[in-house]
């Protein structure tokens, strides 16, 4: 069977690689998705138990090279400030997301023509509308109509409860004048497409049990399998291949024993992310590409952002039960998301408010900062800070650098011999002047909230290189980015590329809901134009 | 806590699990209204053993060490000093190696806030979140109206 050749042949069973799979599936071609990683089990996740706090900190790390799960591969990280955090397995990073589910604003799309900085993308927010919309429907999403910093749109859901700490965090907001507005959240509020309501367990970090948060496992894959896609799991592929007419022939990888494999397919749809994607274009070299697969711009791995990140937590001086409720998602603030030339930096950032610590977490925090003391002390300083604290993340837009770039690790490889990625990374000062500038703005926010004590982390945060982006560049010009305005590579023209690699720039909020937008209409482009698909 | 917890291949010996006690009760001693448990009542040594292995020995060598110096400050071993004398010398090592005892911290206050005893103490139920879950307030909208009045602030592309 592996010597069949399928009609459509995606890499990567994640937020992106889903989408798409669904979205062709009605096409009633023949589709398979090959996946590194197997299916998670939510029965396994860790608020099924009494240590759910502390398996977080071991088997659910978000970092691959701490976490080693046998799907994992390491990633060189040494020379970024920021570490790279990601899942493999079915559901690819959305296993272990927040589900902040903020779009992406008009003006991201057009960030040379209004600010003179990188470039405007070749499709903009409108061209994407209705794929927002889709995906919305079709995952489950939660929020409040009517946010005036964003076009209008009407989430399916009611927002996730802001609780009392939200209502904390909006007087305060109130009181500056600043916009806020509650998250929308990819989380199901009501009971939804056979899955059960959000029950406001907490870690939705470490995998919902529920089945409430809407990861690409629970979401998109049911329906693409019962629509006829196969997802053949624990297939790492090592190189897309391709002829001597630079067409993509299939791709080469290790099955779940083990075997090395060759799968033929008419077209190859990388959806690995944004560093797993260049690894995989970069380890596919050939007499005609040398340099990597689609690399004939020399861009595949280069221009990578990752929303560098502020943190600010502040401590009140009464109970908000602030633990509960899903960790990442509250209310934001898009106050400070345009550009104001006046700040010192161009573009801007999102203040994304995030619920409190659980008593584990709360108490290592404690202990690492030295808030809460050894001895007698002890129990007044953690009652203090425990179930009074908000967190405030500093969303920072990252511009594209060339030198911000994923390459292959001379040394490091993975469990299958295949080179790992390297991630060389230099905060610019843009980024470093909007993060001090979010850092105070937030701890401004907090006072003006009640803190009584404000706790800024320094910047940015090493753990929260969670969103991956740029890599493979889409644009109109071959000379300045790997693929075309519908995700098709200048180079290979049956090799496309739908995960956030194709991201011109970075915007200022989570990617995945834009990230899924930009699959389906590309997943929607190919359909249209499926006589033609390779002219 | 049992003596036996290390199992077979036990890599402490009965003073070194004493003085495992004292220290970690120096890091979360009992509460003075007694409604908590002290560290070593909630069984901080099998918890480590047990999870992380892995870390004991570089704990144990710490605790060497604090032994080591309260022989050569006070003459007499870290078990057998006055509790003022105990926390000067903690205090002092911590100061000179940020790192001293503190994955031992780390590792106490893990294992005490999942500890029945403790989660009831400080107001929660001791189960796991799934699948009961938890209510929280939806929180008033209601608060939104400035943010309304204020009108779109899209910006125009
Ligand atoms: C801790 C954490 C929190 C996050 N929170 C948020 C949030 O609140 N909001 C938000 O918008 N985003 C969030 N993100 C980011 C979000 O998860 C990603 O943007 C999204 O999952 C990216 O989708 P993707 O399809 O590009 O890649 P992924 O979802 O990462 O999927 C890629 C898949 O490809 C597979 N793969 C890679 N290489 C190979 C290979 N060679 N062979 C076979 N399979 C391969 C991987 O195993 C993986 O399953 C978070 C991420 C993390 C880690
Ligand atoms: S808070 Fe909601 S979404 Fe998050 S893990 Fe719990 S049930 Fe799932």
């Amino acid at each position: 069977m592996a010597d069949d050749i399928v009609d459509v042949l995606i890499v990567g069973a994640g937020a992106s690689g889903a989408a798409v799979a669904w979205s062709l599936a009605e096409t009633r071609m023949r589709i398979v998705c090959l996946e590194q990683g197997g299916w998670m089990n939510p029965a396994e996740y860790p608020s099924n138990g009494r240590d759910w706090e502390m398996r977080q900190y071991s088997e659910y790390q978000l970092s691959p090279n701490l976490r080693k799960r046998a799907a994992d591969y390491p990633i060189n990280d040494d020379d970024s400030p920021i570490a790279i955090l990601n899942f493999n397995a079915v559901g690819g990073s959305t296993i272990l997301y927040s589900a902040h589910f903020p779009r992406f604003h008009p003006s991201d799309f057009r960030v040379a023509s209004l600010d003179g900085v990188a470039d405007d993308w070749p499709i903009d927010y409108w061209m994407l509308e209705p794929f927002f919309a889709e995906n919305d429907r079709n995952i489950g999403v939660s929020g409040l109509a009517g946010d005036p910093a964003i076009p209008f749109h009407e989430p399916p859901l009611p927002p996730v409860p802001m609780g009392r700490m939200g209502e904390a965090m909006g007087r305060g907001f109130n009181k500056l004048g600043w916009h806020w507005w509650p998250s929308d959240t990819a989380i199901v509020t009501r009971d939804y497409n056979g899955r059960g309501r959000c029950l406001n367990l907490g870690p939705c970090n470490a995998g919902c049990a529920q089945g409430a948060k809407s990861s690409a496992d629970v979401t998109y894959w049911p329906m693409a399998e019962r629509a006829g896609v196969e997802l053949r799991t624990n297939c790492r592929v090592r190189e897309v291949t391709v002829d001597g007419r630079d067409m993509a022939t299939g791709v080469t990888y290790f099955d779940a024993d083990g075997v090395e494999r060759h799968q033929r397919a008419e077209v190859v749809i990388v959806a690995c992310n944004g560093v797993g994607t260049p690894r995989l274009l970069l380890n596919s070299t050939s007499a005609r590409f040398p340099d990597g697969l689609a690399n004939r711009s020399g861009l595949v791995g280069k221009n990578l952002m990752l929303h560098p990140f502020g943190h600010v937590r502040g401590i009140f001086p009464e109970p908000l039960a602030s633990h509960f409720g899903p960790q990442g998602s509250c209310i934001l603030s898009q106050e400070f998301y345009e550009t104001d030339s006046s700040r010192g930096f161009v573009r801007g950032y999102d203040l994304q408010v995030t619920r409190g610590a659980p008593p584990v977490a709360a108490a290592r925090a404690g202990i690492a900062s030295g808030t809460i003391p050894w001895g007698e002390d002890h129990h007044a300083a953690f009652e203090r800070t425990y179930d009074r604290d908000i967190n405030i993340g500093v969303l920072c837009e990252d511009l594209p650098e060339e030198h911000n770039r994923v390459t292959l690790d001379p040394e490091l490889a993975d469990s299958h011999g295949i080179p790992a990625p390297k991630v060389s990374y230099k905060l610019s000062e843009n980024s470093r002047r909007m993060l001090e500038h979010g850092v105070a703005r937030a701890s401004e926010a907090m006072i003006a909230a009640g803190a009584t004590t404000v706790h800024p982390s320094p910047s940015p945060i090493r753990y929260c290189g969670w969103h991956l982006l740029g890599t493979a560049r889409m644009g109109d010009d071959p000379g300045r980015s790997v693929v075309n305005s519908w995700g098709r590579s200048h180079d290979v023209r049956n090799l496309f590329i739908v995960d956030g690699s194709v991201f011109v720039t970075s915007g200022g909020v989570n990617p995945t809901t834009t990230i899924q937008a930009v699959a389906l209409y590309i997943a929607d482009a190919m359909k249209k134009n499926l006589a033609n698909l390779f002219d | 806590m049992s003596a036996d917890v290390i199992g077979s291949d036990r890599p402490l010996t009965a003073t070194q699990r004493a003085l495992f006690e004292v220290v970690v009760d120096m890091i979360v001693p009992a509460s003075a209204d007694g409604t908590k448990p002290s560290a070593a009542e909630v069984g901080v040594l099998d918890f480590i053993a047990e999870r992380q292995p892995g870390d004991l020995p570089a704990i144990v060598r710490d605790i060497d060490r604090l032994d080591a110096a309260a022989r050569e400050r006070h003459g007499a071993g870290f078990a057998g000093i006055d509790a003022a004398s105990r926390r000067a010398l903690v205090e002092d090592m911590r100061a000179d190696d940020a790192a001293f005892l503190r994955n031992l911290a780390m590792h106490t206050v893990t294992c005490y806030y999942q500890d029945d005893r403790v989660l009831t103490a400080i107001g929660l139920e001791a189960r796991p979140p799934f699948p009961k879950g938890y209510e929280v307030v939806a929180g008033d909208t209601g608060l939104l109206e400035p943010v309304r009045r204020r009108g779109s602030i899209v910006r125009d592309a």
